[in-house]
């Protein structure tokens, strides 16, 4: 069966390529335009990964999804889901909330920049996906 | 801030007892919080843990030096505002006290008076310092705040353009993604003409706040400038399948300003009017004299604004992208735009609307007088 690949991004665009990309590679894709849709979509289609952007609606709500995913108790059984950030703003949690104790709250398993760079992007993911995979068996 | 409101501490550094006890008295009763030490290492000690907002420091006393305490007092919080008091002997070290960082001096003896008066004026200080370090450090994040938010704005679709290509180039030669290929360079170009509106609303707000666009201030009249611009509309209307109407009086409708800077604010209102329409529906632009103001009306038959987004319906960059206006483009910056225009004409813009049934937005300007072309360059 093959692994699932949630993106959580506004920019129908950049979802619609991402999508094709991925599935060229194999992967089921799902598709959310805010971060509580994608929420949603989470327990609804169970993802082997998350593909999150830091800035949709609100300028952080990206973060909103990590946060979420591992501190809410509705979500403790997609604690493990690892989470990919992505924005075009080169910014960590410690650079956007500098001193504050949220950084560590908010803090995904990866950062990526857009534009993605392809094969490192799928090297990445498949790596994550793999990890995903062995931590729920 | 709560800060604020909390009274301020004064503490009082004097080894003699008498002057700590009618210091205290006399500052207590101008609802700052007091608290007195009798030598230098307790003062520092107090001041340490009390954070005051000022310090009353005796120069002459045994221990440490009212002098060592006004420099070392600094280092706790270069904020703190120091009054020193000197006997007559000691003017020439309240100078020097003055360079190490006091604020003012208060020679013995003193009355209640002066020290409630350079106690007050101190504090002020400190006050109006604090203040210009907060406008500081807001002006700063704003700025910072800004330049991320505009990054992005510009980065997204050039994002999604990179994107587009590099996924085409990659999949190259796989029939699926061949078949879509021309969606994507169309998806693309889209993109493109998005940056370039982006950039060009920029450049036209930029000139609106930098006050280009209304050095010109001629007489316009709104009857000959609107339908022109109506006009220009027509087939992007025809194309959504809305109709443009106009009601304009029959007496000239004449307004100082720009003609280039009238017609941004009308051609903002205008498609706006019909990017939120539906097929079928309608934009009507009225126009007539009223109170010594023009007074135009663009009313649609759209999606009107949902009462949540009223009071960002004029920000930066805010688009609705409810249900009903999904599809439509825009950088952000239209409504913004045309507010800026219309207050730089010293007028108003204001807007009803019924979500679900349509928005009409109101533009008052100042009517055009004879007298105005009497004075050219009146405008600032």
């Amino acid at each position: 069966m093959s692994a699932k690949v949630l993106l959580i991004d506004d920019d129908q665009d950049f979802r619609i390529s991402l999508r094709s990309l991925l599935e060229g590679h194999g992967y089921e894709v799902f598709e959310a335009v805010s971060g509580h849709e994608g929420l949603r979509m989470i327990v609804e289609h169970k993802p082997d990964a998350i593909l999150v952007d830091i800035m949709m609606e609100t300028s952080t709500e990206g973060y909103g999804v990590t946060h979420a995913l591992k501190y809410l108790d509705e979500y403790a059984e997609y604690r493990q889901v690892p989470v990919l950030m992505v924005s075009s703003i080169e910014e960590s949690p410690d650079e956007r909330f500098p001193m504050s104790p949220e950084a560590e709250m908010i803090r995904p398993d990866r950062y990526l920049t857009k534009p993605l760079d392809i094969p490192r992007f799928l090297e990445v993911l498949e790596r994550t996906v793999g990890v995903g995979k062995g931590a729920s068996n | 801030m709560g800060e604020a409101d909390a009274p301020e501490t004064v503490v009082v550094i004097d080894d003699d007892y008498a002057m700590r006890l009618s210091c205290c008295k006399i500052l207590s009763k101008m609802g700052v919080r007091v608290e007195a030490f009798e030598d230098g290492t307790r003062g520092l000690a107090g001041i340490g843990r009390l954070k005051p907002g000022l310090i009353v420091v005796d120069l002459k006393m045994p221990g440490i030096s009212g002098i060592e305490v006004t420099s070392r007092v600094h280092e706790i919080d270069p904020q703190i505002t120091i009054v020193v008091i000197t006997g007559y002997a000691t003017i020439d070290t309240a100078v020097e006290a003055m360079k190490c960082g006091a604020y003012d001096f208060l020679p013995k003896p003193f009355s209640p008076d002066e020290l409630r008066l350079i106690v007050n004026r101190g504090l002020e200080r400190r006050r109006l310092s604090l203040e210009s370090q907060r406008c500081e450090i807001e002006r700063a994040m704003l700025k910072r705040r800004f330049v991320t938010f505009v990054s992005h704005q510009l980065r997204t679709p050039l994002v999604a353009i990179h994107q587009y290509l590099d996924v085409l180039k990659h999949l190259g030669d796989t029939g699926e993604v061949a078949a879509k290929r021309e969606e994507w360079l169309d998806r693309c170009l889209k993109r493109t003409e998005e940056l370039q509106s982006l950039i060009a609303d920029w450049l036209t707000l930029a000139r609106v706040e930098g006050g280009a666009l209304m050095k010109e201030r001629i007489k316009v009249d709104l009857r000959q400038l609107l339908p022109g611009i109506l006009k220009t509309y027509e087939e992007m209307a025809a194309g959504e399948g809305v109709s443009l109407h106009a009601a304009l009086s029959e007496e000239p409708l004449c307004v100082g300003g720009d003609w280039n800077c009238l017609t941004v604010l009308f051609d903002n209102l205008i498609t706006n009017g019909i990017k939120y329409n539906r097929p079928g529906g309608t934009v009507t632009v009225s126009g007539c004299l009223s109170g010594g103001e023009v007074v135009v009306t663009v009313a649609d038959t759209g999606i009107g604004v949902p009462d949540k987004y009223r009071p960002f319906l004029f920000d930066e960059f805010f688009r609705i992208k409810d249900d009903g206006a999904k599809k439509t483009t825009g950088t952000g910056l239209g409504l913004h735009i045309a507010k800026r225009i219309v207050s730089e004409m010293s007028g108003s813009l204001d807007f009803e609307s019924q979500p679900g049934a349509g928005s009409t937005f109101r533009v008052r300007l100042p009517a055009w007088h004879e007298a105005d072309s009497a004075k050219p360059g009146s405008s600032e």
